[in-house]
């Protein structure tokens, strides 16, 4: 019972003894009390155990000169070996700029146009209108990469729609989607396509969020559109901005891989590979062995889970919330 | 009647004739050209989306001729509707093998992971129990930090699911974003009175969940199984990853591979080579079309049910993440 020990009786005058009722209660008495949730937790603490926590420890292969074929503790430790290897490699390099420069694509391109598409269809005033959009624009976000590009091969490719339509009127083939050049517009175009509706969500909610009764003084009070805009819309969705940014920050070494394997053939492996493809293709498709991969995928994992927490503390001392506190 | 009421009157007598949407009073009409530009990039990005969707749905109805008379691979405007692709589809190779083993591979996976998300999130969504912090903290972390490509790979492999259907549901089945969504539906919205009466009525964590945080939880969960349900059928990586020898590939898999025999691409060598064997020609467009509309449409469908409540998860998601 134990919302009657943790009541202390609010008179003072008794003897001291009786005051201790707060008796804390012992592991074996929690655990009798609380054993139906810690079954519950199991199945999921299992499976992280299994499925996150074992391959994490298995990252120390990377400091190791590993091979399947002998017992675990004859490998021997070579410090960091493989990631001079890996920085030396012809490969990683272009892979790690790639990985920057789409990054970079979508923090400056992508991001705004979610926002921007968010404001202009908080203009809508129709209700109707409003949610037909919303059903159109998120529907894409459920679609697979591959049919993302392969709608993309059928409409913008050398045999598809548009290049039809331009042949039909006497001009060249289009090869958007086979030019490596042109890779990084595509990529974004395929981003906007699926995911910039899904993106306006969460502004969305910040926009319905913003007390209403704010725009109503600043319009009495002479604010035009514009300068509402600038001093009430923008600050009231600015946590979630700084949000995003710093998720956005955090998984700026992860950018997908199924895109960049999807094209890797029509484009080239020069402009399409990234750090996720660069250890597919090296070491489980290639034979650069286990540990260089384990080495390549550590490098990302630790730059990330720096980056997250360099992005919080920055966003901290900017006064915002950040996605976790000091508690 | 007081001068307030008089005024209000006045006021709506005044504002009414004029108004016909339910813009507020104190916003301005818009210019014409600033309303213009406006609609015209929504309506320019509704429509990007939407005819390539309206295309491919129009091909893959189309014959053979059609499409050859068009010259094209996709068709805005149908000319005749022919079945032959769908009749190909279904009728028994390993397309129709291939999205029935896709389609058990969405129901049970979504069942599994739904199970594992639910008994997770109500066992943390008790603060104050045994060892509660410790897992929220074990959850929480997998945020941080991922294990990396190639070490989960070689756990696959270690555990003998390399080549199997279960490393395309196992590896993956928790998604740890989906229990803070869940646990902080389960904290916020069901009120803890609720919880602190079943148990004055003798109902134990088990029976609690069941009859009371369950049956209030219903839209949340469906838009948890919905994510779910989506990442299984829209299942590529897993299964180049970890399942490359199995005979019947999941959907996305068979789709890649006919795109890229279409595109002449290496990748596609051995697909077309399948189909040589098999005496068939290289796919249509139709037919690849076909498919492209058979991965939409499970989708299509459960979409609207659920379309409402997407930004409520989201938006939990988030605050609380």
């Amino acid at each position: 019972m134990a919302t009657l020990q943790s009541t202390a009786p609010p008179d003072a005058d008794r003897t001291p003894d009786r005051l201790v009722v707060r008796r804390k209660r012992t592991v074996a008495q929690r655990f009798r009390h609380d054993w139906p949730l810690l079954l519950l937790a199991l199945p999921v603490v299992a499976h992280l155990a299994v499925f996150h926590y074992w391959p994490t420890a298995w990252n120390i292969i990377a400091f190791m000169d590993y091979s399947p074929y002998r017992p675990f503790w004859e490998n021997p430790f070579v410090g960091f070996a493989w990631f001079e290897r890996l920085f030396a490699d012809p490969y990683f390099t272009p892979a790690l700029l790639n990985t920057l420069k789409f990054a970079a694509l979508n923090l400056v391109f992508m991001f705004p146009l979610s926002i921007v598409l968010a404001l202009a269809m908080n203009g809508i005033i129709s209700i109707k209108a409003r949610s037909a959009f919303q059903s159109i624009v998120y529907l894409p976000h459920f679609f697979s990469w591959v049919l993302v590009v392969t709608v993309f091969v059928q409409v913008l490719g050398s045999d598809g729609l548009i290049s039809n339509w331009i042949m039909g009127g006497g001009g060249e083939r289009l090869n958007f989607t086979s030019n490596p050049d042109t890779f990084l517009l595509l990529v974004w175009m395929q981003w906007a396509w699926k995911d910039a509706g899904w993106g306006m969500i969460i502004f969305l909610a910040a926009l319905a969020s913003i007390n209403p009764s704010l725009y109503e003084a600043a319009a009495s009070d002479g604010a035009n559109r514009w300068r509402r805009m600038w001093h009430i819309t923008l600050p009231g969705i600015r946590p979630v901005i700084i949000l995003l940014l710093i998720l956005q920050i955090g998984s700026i070494l992860s950018v997908g891989f199924e895109q960049y394997q999807l094209q890797r053939q029509s484009i080239g492996y020069q402009s399409t590979e990234v750090l996720d493809t660069f250890v597919y293709y090296q070491s489980i498709i290639g034979n650069q062995g286990e540990s260089f991969g384990t080495a390549a995928g550590l490098f990302k994992g630790v730059i990330g889970l720096i980056l997250i927490l360099v992005a919080n503390n920055i966003a901290h001392r900017l006064g915002e919330q950040g996605i976790y506190q000091k508690s | 009647m007081t001068t307030t009421d008089i005024r209000a009157t006045a006021t709506d007598l005044r504002i009414k004739p004029r108004r016909k949407s339910n813009r507020p009073i104190w916003d301005e009409e818009p210019s014409p050209a600033g309303k213009a530009v406006k609609a015209l990039f929504l309506l320019c990005y509704a429509a990007a989306i939407v005819l390539p969707i309206w295309a491919v749905v129009a091909t893959s109805f189309a014959s053979e001729e059609a499409l050859t008379r068009a010259g094209g691979n996709l068709l805005i405007l149908p000319t005749d509707v022919s079945f032959q692709a769908y009749r190909e589809i279904f009728s028994g190779g390993a397309l129709t093998d291939s999205l029935v083993m896709t389609t058990m591979l969405t129901v049970v996976g979504t069942a599994i992971s739904m199970v594992l998300t639910i008994c997770g999130a109500y066992a943390l969504s008790r603060t104050g129990s045994l060892l509660h912090r410790p897992i929220l903290w074990l959850i929480l972390l997998t945020f941080l930090f991922g294990p990396g490509m190639y070490p989960s790979f070689l756990v696959v492999q270690k555990l003998g699911l390399f080549n199997s259907y279960w490393s395309l549901i196992l590896p993956g089945a928790v998604g740890t974003f989906n229990i803070i969504i869940l646990r902080a539906f389960f904290m916020n919205s069901i009120p803890g009175e609720l919880l602190d009466a079943a148990k004055m009525d003798g109902a134990g964590e088990f029976r609690t969940l069941f009859r009371i945080v369950l049956p209030m939880s219903k839209a949340i969960l469906a838009v948890i199984a919905l994510f779910y349900a989506v990442g299984y059928w829209n299942l590529y990586f897993q299964a180049v990853l970890y399942t490359p020898g199995l005979d019947t590939q999941p959907i996305q898999v068979v789709l890649q591979r006919m795109l890229m025999s279409s595109q002449g691409l290496p990748d596609g060598a051995q697909a077309a080579a399948q189909y040589q064997s098999q005496g068939e020609a290289a796919p249509t467009a139709a037919l690849k079309m076909a498919v492209v509309v058979c991965t939409i449409v499970p989708i299509v469908i459960m979409y609207p049910f659920i379309q409402k409540h997407f930004t409520k998860a989201v938006i939990t998601g988030a605050v609380k993440g």
